[in-house]
């Protein structure tokens, strides 16, 4: 809670695992966050940190061998892992929207998009087909689709990527959902058609002052559309904070590493930075804390024992026992564009 | 003065639309339309674009992996736009490349050492097969790979690793030029610093000449000397890093450098936001290709196609704003 | 490997498949001791009895064959038809044992055969295009519209009775699924960027499709081949059932069913009278065929989810 708000959706240690034949993947394995109504939060991470697993276990939209096996996701005041499966029927869609990487294979190529928009219409509210439709045209519309009338007809595969990713789009809001969830929705795009979709939700989400979950593993992204972010690495949250804090004063050594060691097109970088090693295998996590074998100040305790998630200050949570080393970097101005 | 390693003049590649049932071609997929430029020895030559600008086929024609459909390349002085089979295989010792994706480009089924050293006894490099194991050990040292793994297989790396794998199998040969396609775009944001450093310490310990592609600008910033910016088989600018991106001067290539997003909260820049998708490389517009997505189109632009001139000292640009 | 090993073992059906193999080499293997022959030709099946009626389990050696076998100076190895006779005295188990190693030589004959023929035709139709590839795959599918067992039979009619007759209208007739199965992965193989990375090496064409594609391609064709061996032997089966196959008293699964014909329904009032000479050699041929399928079944599956986790 911030300023005494209550946050829209609060997601307290959440844990899912996959039950492979192979041995138990942690693949979410205590994430904690919270998004305000009307605010953007950025889940920022690379490959296999869990992040897309978050998403689908929010949505209790996880296939075996995954389970949730932990954990609150606390939605408008409700457990949503609780909930039975024809409840959250009647929240997904309608409440919860979710838009994905790849526009190609999440639209059905068989049906027309104004099938699929009108679909969600007409299971959420009690509408005919007729009007689910002008529905749709208008939906296609508003997400600045030209000539609305004829693509509602037209199949995914006749539509360019980033007309496919706005069709996504007002699927997903064509109910009014109070929260949106984006799992890269523009990392396979140009980046000028990026440019024009990251525009088009701006302006979306500010007409309905809903709220955003964007997922994506680019900073770029996440600078232009988040207010608060939560960096994760191997299945956890490791720091939670708004977004000048991330970029500025940073206290986890993952995220410290990540800012300095990207290329930038605002700056002359003579050197970049590096964190060594690759990201940990899931099915066989170090000991200690997860990022330590990687991470330049580590202690031998970061080696043995897992830091848990702490407050430093009022809306800023870090889980690393070495943050005043992070500090004294970040003051010695080795953080560039401060 | 600097030499000139490489030529590339007026090349053109198309790819033929086949239809129907005696596979008559139809059409033209214009990839890559009549495009000149030159790379300079020890220079990392960035080349720029979106998908359907034709970067990648650019780099493939020049090595011949694809065949030019028209235009010359001018290697180290010698046409080899056409050369035989076999003259153009021995050229390919000296130009190599590194490919986007970790994963298929390197066979599953050959242990790694083997892949390295491929390219060696192709070219009967060394005495024997245990002198060039030996030389991959080397190699693989140099990329950050321990030497112990070479008869390991290939899934059992991650993608960075074999990405310096890909590096160590071009590097064995010892080349002059190193086309580097993508070759950081399929990996981990922590671990594209590692190559990109790799690749900038090789540059200069080998005396590598590189023609980097790809559509990430802040890469192609912090890696490149010089840039060129590529639009539905066109080049429309040319010019060094510096000025390049301190003065653009082509609406698309000040549309492109405004739409990468950057990690900096405060950051504020001029934002064009290009209307419309990019167009279909087998059906580009008449005159100048980006003229109906750009904010400062004249009516010039949509009747006769500008050609590439010099504005500034060493800066290109294909642009009507600029010679009338 | 070790991984394809384990997973072998560890799956039920697979496991009941290498059982079943195994006890079908060790048959074959010790064919000779288990049901010697009376003769120099171990294939022809010793007869029991004159009599055109099978004999049930257990008939001991009629006397006129003893004297016939004595007047001839052969020895009598065994003389009781343990699975009984089919038609014309000729003892089943000894059928059914050397039955099996010509089941064996049938089926890894023809599928090595035929694997070699489609794969050199899909190869070369795959890696060079156009029209080679147009002409072989047409030729491909003119073979294809041919009826198979029809077709076989045709053959076999014209080449003249006789198991290797049979097994030469199996090959002709039975490459075309592998030349389609390998063209189709070589043409998807060629597409993948190490063989675009070999070319830029200065790799050979030749060496290419030797050291990189043919070794990425040609296990879903091996598994194939694994599973079409039980389906090898149930056509040439079928074949000397309809009496194309094997010379009379020629020891085949098949040539003992068709010694069948008559006889799958006995005297009224006891129907299954003679169902020894149906039961034994059609057990044979379908816990043959059954272990040839479970075990290509399992190597798909391994194969399968390997090239995907592999990536």
């Amino acid at each position: 809670m911030i300023n005494n708000r209550k946050p829209l959706l609060e997601v307290k240690d959440l844990k899912t695992y996959f039950f492979t034949e192979d041995g138990v993947v942690k693949a979410v394995d205590g994430v904690d966050f919270e998004v305000y109504q009307g605010e953007t939060l950025g889940i920022v991470g690379e490959s296999a940190c869990g992040k897309s697993v978050t998403a689908f276990s929010i949505m209790k939209l996880l296939d075996y061998p995954g389970k949730t096996v932990g954990g609150e996701v606390i939605f408008k005041g409700e457990n949503l892992l609780e909930k039975t499966e024809d409840e959250m029927r009647r929240i997904r869609g309608k409440e919860i929207a979710m838009i994905f990487q790849e526009p190609m294979t999440a639209l059905n190529p068989v049906l027309t998009v104004g099938f699929q928009i009108s679909e969600a219409l007409m299971i959420h509210f009690k509408i005919s087909k007729e009007e689910a439709m002008k529905k749709s045209v208008e939906l296609l519309k508003k997400v600045g689709i030209p000539i609305p009338e004829q693509r509602v007809n037209e199949y995914p595969h006749q539509l360019s990527g980033g007309m496919r990713q706005r069709a996504m789009i007002a699927m997903a809001m064509s109910c009014d959902p109070s929260l949106l969830i984006a799992d890269e929705p523009t990392t396979a795009l140009d980046v000028t058609i990026q440019a024009q979709i990251l525009d088009l939700m701006r302006s979306l989400l500010k007409d309905f002052n809903g709220s955003l979950i964007m997922i994506t593993h680019d900073l770029g992204v996440i600078a232009e559309i988040a207010d608060r972010i939560a960096v994760m690495y191997a299945g956890k949250v490791v720091e939670h904070a708004d977004k000048k804090t991330i970029f500025h004063n940073p206290l986890h050594p993952y995220t410290f590493g990540l800012l300095t060691s990207i290329p930038r097109l605002d700056l002359e970088l003579k050197r970049l930075d590096t964190i060594p090693g690759i990201v940990p295998d899931p099915l066989h996590f170090p000991v200690g804390c997860k990022f330590n074998p990687r991470c330049r100040f580590a202690t031998d305790r970061c080696k043995e024992e897992e830091p848990c998630l702490v407050k430093v200050e009022e809306g800023h949570l870090v889980r690393c026992w070495n943050i005043e080393s992070v500090i004294k970097e970040v003051k010695k101005g080795l953080l560039v564009g401060v | 003065m600097v030499n000139s390693m490489l030529q590339v003049k007026n090349l053109v590649k198309y790819f033929p639309i086949k239809k129907g049932v005696f596979r008559k071609t139809v059409g033209w997929i214009k990839a890559v339309d009549d495009i000149s430029f030159e790379i300079y020895e020890g220079e990392t030559l960035g080349l720029v674009g979106e998908s359907g600008c034709g970067k990648t086929t650019t780099a493939l024609t020049i090595l011949r992996l694809e065949e030019p459909t028209k235009g010359q390349i001018i290697f180290n002085g010698r046409d080899i736009t056409r050369i035989n089979k076999r003259d153009m295989r021995k050229e390919r010792k000296n130009m190599q490349i590194i490919f986007q994706d970790p994963y298929s480009s390197l066979d599953p089924r050959m242990k790694i050492k083997d892949i390295i050293a491929e390219g060696m006894s192709t070219h009967s490099m060394l005495k024997n097969a245990q002198e060039r194991y030996k030389r991959v050990g080397e190699l693989l040292e140099r990329v950050g790979i321990p030497d112990k793994y070479m008869d390991r297989f290939p899934h059992e790396f991650s993608g960075g690793q074999r990405q310096r794998i890909g590096i160590a199998r071009a590097l064995a040969l010892e080349p002059k030029i190193i086309m580097c396609d993508e070759a950081v775009s399929a990996l981990d944001v922590s671990i594209r610093s590692q190559i990109i450093n790799l690749l900038k310490d090789l540059q200069k310990e080998y005396n590598l000449t590189y023609l980097f592609v790809a559509h990430d600008l802040s890469v192609i910033k912090y890696i490149s000397d010089r840039v060129i910016v590529m639009y539905l088989g066109k080049i429309v600018e040319i010019a060094d890093k510096k000025e390049f991106f301190n003065n653009t001067l082509h609406p698309y290539a000040q549309a492109l450098i405004s739409a990468v997003p950057v990690p900096n909260p405060d950051y504020k820049k001029k934002r064009i936001i290009l209307q419309g998708d990019v167009p279909s490389p087998a059906n580009p517009p008449k005159g100048c290709r980006f003229h109906p997505r750009c904010s400062k189109v004249m009516k010039i632009c949509s009747e006769i196609e500008p050609k590439l001139n010099e504005i500034k000292e060493k800066h290109f640009v294909a642009c009507h704003l600029y010679t009338h | 490997m070790n991984r394809t090993l384990k997973k072998l073992f560890s799956n039920a059906a697979s496991l009941t498949g290498i059982i079943l193999l195994v006890f079908f080499i060790i048959i074959a293997i010790f064919a000779p001791v288990i049901a010697p022959p009376f003769s120099d030709d171990p294939y022809q099946i010793p007869r029991m009895s004159w009599d055109v009626h099978p004999q049930p389990p257990g008939f001991p050696m009629s006397d006129n064959i003893r004297e016939i076998y004595d007047y001839m100076g052969t020895e009598i190895k065994y003389d009781k038809a343990i699975c009984g006779t089919a038609e014309g005295g000729y003892d089943i188990f000894y059928g059914l044992i050397w039955g099996t190693r010509t089941a064996f030589k049938i089926g890894i004959i023809t599928v090595s055969l035929s694997m070699l023929i489609g794969i050199l035709i899909g190869s070369i139709s795959a890696y060079f295009g156009k029209w080679v590839d147009e002409i072989l795959m047409r030729l491909t599918d003119i073979f294809l519209s041919f009826p198979f067992l029809v077709a076989a039979m045709v053959l076999t009619t014209v080449l003249g009775r006789g198991l290797d007759k049979v097994m030469i209208a199996l090959i002709v007739f039975g490459w075309m699924g592998y030349a389609r199965v390998i063209r189709g992965s070589i043409l998807s193989a060629k597409e993948e960027t190490y063989v675009m990375a070999a070319k830029a090496l200065g790799v050979k064409d030749a060496k290419i499709i030797w050291k990189h594609l043919l070794p990425n391609t040609i296990f879903p064709v091996l598994i194939q081949g694994s599973m079409n061996i039980g389906s090898m032997v149930i056509t040439a089966a079928a074949l000397s059932f309809l009496g194309v196959g094997a010379p009379v008293g020629y020891a085949d699964w098949g040539q003992m069913v068709s010694f069948a014909r008559n006889w799958i329904i006995g005297a009224p009032g006891n129907a299954g009278q003679y169902w020894y000479t149906v039961f034994y050699p059609g057990i044979f041929i379908v816990l043959f065929v059954l272990a040839w399928n479970l075990i290509g079944d399992t190597l798909r599956d391994i194969l399968d989810p390997r090239l995907r986790g592999e990536l």
